[in-house]
């Protein structure tokens, strides 16, 4: 029986371990903080998964694990400095066609979300992985019109970021 | 000109082939790892400040202490602040259990960062529950020490100083005592608050955010 709990829930975590993997890139700036939150994003999951009983999708249900550690539970086990190698894969643009002005203002925005404060930081990637304005109020536990307000002002500080 | 978030958004969602894919074995591997979240952190440390104080009964010295009361007169006041602070533990216990079991990482952010500072809280009253404790001993044991005909005998030292008054010994050990318990009390409280300002601080900012928002 846990066996059969164990092999489901690494399987469902595989398939969609993506998510897991951009939370980390969010929030830490070198590739050992990134796997430490890996680890204990997938141990809080696990934790949590005898709760999950499928009322939402296995994906929903990660996002919410996956940011509430990334806020709240990990804590950082040094101050880690951006190294150069992570840098240029993780934030490698990824355009059809090679624009310097759009590869340009892309860096700039990269670099402008992952200075946010960390609840900024969900609100962006929440949005960014295409979430609508009910879900991510309801993952942050604030209201719909203040998650709206909220990503509006968040937009206009990185517009002015881009345009000085 | 497009919407700048819009382009972000674009490219972001084209980043999945640059991530790192982890195997089933390795991802199998980690769920056997130990968390090493603040939670874990929380309730290892406030277990130990449960523990820590009781322990100390146990060393030698302080058993000694024990009599010193007994002799300076002070036993019942021992036994009534022993009932009433075993009372207290319990309860304190019994409402961090509550509160521990009550965090859950199912629930929204701002409810998960609230029940942890909740928990954390309860920690934080017991703390001081026990830091005024310690203070009031060393303050009970003065007020012994000046009702006291003999402090010196009662503490366990025979001698007499020859070049000092009894009066005068009696309140440079009254001054000891009370200067000595606001050290302790202060050096304790001060670990403690440094320990846990470090802690938390982290969930304290990102409450804050949460709160603002919700203004």
């Amino acid at each position: 029986m846990t066996k059969d709990l164990e092999h489901q829930f690494v399987t469902e975590l595989e398939h969609n371990q993506n998510i897991v993997h951009k939370v980390c890139t969010l929030y830490t700036n070198d590739r050992d903080s990134h796997n430490d939150l890996f680890q204990e994003i997938t141990i809080q999951l696990w934790k949590a998964y005898p709760k999950f009983r499928g009322e939402s999708k296995f994906s929903t249900w990660m996002y919410r694990v996956a940011l509430n550690t990334a806020i709240t539970l990990y804590r950082k086990s040094k101050k880690s400095i951006p190294t150069q190698d992570y840098e240029s894969v993780m934030f490698k643009i990824t355009a059809d066609e090679y624009d310097p002005t759009e590869e340009q203002q892309l860096k700039l925005m990269y670099n402008a979300v992952r200075q946010l404060g960390d609840v900024d930081k969900a609100l962006v990637f929440l949005y960014l992985e295409d979430k609508d304005y009910r879900e991510i109020a309801e993952t942050l536990g604030i209201t719909e019109v203040n998650a709206r307000v909220k990503m509006n002002r968040i937009k206009n500080k990185l517009k002015t970021i881009l345009n000085p | 000109m497009m919407d700048e978030l819009e382009l972000l958004k674009r490219d972001w969602q084209k980043k999945d082939k640059q991530l790192p894919q982890l195997s089933f074995d390795e991802i199998y591997k980690m769920i056997w790892k130990k968390s090493s979240s603040i939670v874990k952190w929380i309730f290892l440390i406030s277990i130990i400040e449960f523990l820590v104080p009781h322990l100390l009964y146990l060393l030698p010295s302080m058993s000694k202490n024990l009599a010193v009361w007994k002799d300076l007169g002070l036993g019942n006041f021992l036994l009534i602040s022993n009932v009433l602070q075993y009372t207290v533990v319990l309860f304190f216990i019994f409402q961090f259990y509550r509160r521990y079991r009550e965090i859950s990482t199912l629930d929204n952010a701002k409810k998960l960062l609230l029940n942890i500072l909740k928990t954390r809280k309860t920690v934080k009253y017991y703390v001081i529950f026990c830091l005024s404790l310690i203070f009031l001993s060393f303050i009970v044991m003065a007020v012994g020490i000046y009702l006291n005909e003999d402090p010196m005998a009662a503490m366990g030292y025979s001698y007499q100083p020859e070049n000092i008054s009894r009066e005068q010994l009696k309140t440079t050990l009254i001054a000891t005592v009370v200067v000595l318990g606001v050290v302790v009390t202060l050096v304790m409280g001060c670990i403690y608050f440094l320990l846990y300002g470090i802690l938390l601080k982290k969930l304290k900012k990102n409450y804050k955010e949460l709160k603002e928002m919700d203004i």
